[in-house]
């Protein structure tokens, strides 16, 4: 599933992203617009993963946003962020996120 | 009571504990300088069954009095003297004849065994000498879990936030949960507070504490009030309210996603 479906998808989707928790670097985002929210938002999220010890799925909360963090599992540096808003249907958007992970090992 | 403890009374209890084999039975023992014991903890196969220190004022009569106001101290008298004699544990005695509950009697105990081993920790400073015994023979209803202690010695020194925090846990832990609460601080991760984690592994516990210490400190840079992590069939919650770190543990079916409803209609106290 592209990152453009996820983002279309995930009721009140502000973005969603792969990072690169080893370098921090962004690899690709949707949509791919400039916010003062999104960066630091992307790099807690690169930040919270970056320990190997960390388990490979995460949800944060915010009074606003929820913030879905997913490990792939063929590249533990590769993680999946999404960014919601917090009036989202959270299962829903925690399924679909576990989803695209689980059809990318198959 | 005088509050003399500090974090580093637990934090020496952990260490004292932390050397006794799992499966060891015998007491823990400190001397004065002149030799003369001081006061000691008794241990068996990884639980704590009794604390005392000279310098400790009350007696555990004392503390069932005041836990339970239909006790009197000529009653304790009475039926510790016949215990005594007859060779009765003073405990079981007393709930067999209805005059105390077991949880009032467990509370009473761990209280005191918290409260000496504070005193014990506070007053010497020799090492703690391990003397083996054969088995005490206690009520495994009327020992303690190292967390269980843990958490009484820490919740001393700051009495009315460890209140807080259980009333807290208490509010919050559903029947089939667990939650520990802990002073975000540097030094080492002893709960203030517990709710069903008795029988949780110490290191098991310390290292979800730092884990979601470390967490919290990065998500909170972003506002974020509550994680939430998957660990293999236990899902994990944590939170901090006034400097206070909560841990809401939860297993079984859709553990994770229960856990995910339930924190997500949390208001978090500031």
């Amino acid at each position: 599933m592209p990152l453009a479906t996820i983002a279309e998808r995930v009721e009140g989707c502000i973005v969603a992203a792969w990072v690169d928790i080893r370098t921090g670097a962004v690899l690709e985002q949707q949509p791919p617009r400039d916010d003062a929210f999104i960066a630091p938002a992307l790099d807690a999220a690169i930040e919270v993963m970056r320990s190997r010890e960390r388990p490979p799925r995460m949800v944060l909360l915010s009074a606003r946003h929820v913030h879905i963090v997913q490990r792939t599992l063929h590249d533990p540096n590769r993680v999946l962020v999404v960014i919601c808003e917090r009036f989202a249907n959270l299962g829903l958007a925690v399924s679909l996120v576990r989803m695209q992970l689980e059809s990318e090992v198959a | 009571m005088a509050s003399l403890a500090s974090p580093p009374a637990a934090l020496e209890v952990l260490h004292a504990l932390g050397r006794v084999p799992s499966d060891a039975c015998g007491a823990l023992v400190r001397k004065h300088a002149d030799g003369t014991v001081a006061g000691a903890m008794l241990v068996e196969r990884g639980r704590v069954c009794w604390a005392m220190s000279q310098h400790y004022p009350l007696r555990l009569t004392d503390i069932l009095v005041a836990e339970q106001n239909t006790l009197t101290h000529e009653q304790l008298n009475e039926l510790f003297a016949l215990c005594r004699r007859d060779h009765m544990p003073l405990g079981e005695t007393l709930v067999a004849r209805g005059l105390i509950s077991l949880a009032v009697l467990h509370r009473a105990l761990l209280r005191h065994t918290c409260e000496a081993l504070d005193y014990l920790v506070r007053a010497e400073a020799s090492p703690w000498a391990w003397v083996a015994h054969s088995g005490y023979g206690y009520h495994p209803m009327l020992t303690f879990s190292p967390v269980e202690v843990l958490a009484g010695v820490r919740a001393i020194t700051n009495p009315a936030l460890a209140a807080r925090s259980l009333a807290r846990l208490r509010e919050v832990v559903r029947g089939d949960q667990r939650g520990f609460a802990i002073e975000r601080t540097r030094s080492a991760k002893v709960p203030l507070a517990q709710v069903g984690c008795e029988a949780v592994d110490l290191v098991a516990l310390g290292d979800l504490a730092v884990q979601a210490d470390e967490v919290m400190a990065v998500a909170e840079t972003v506002d974020v009030q509550v994680a939430l992590a998957q660990l293999g069939e236990l899902a994990c919650a944590s939170w901090v309210e006034h400097d206070v770190l909560f841990v809401l543990l939860c297993e079984g079916e859709l553990a994770f996603n229960r856990l995910l409803s339930q924190v997500a209609a949390m208001t978090i106290k500031k």
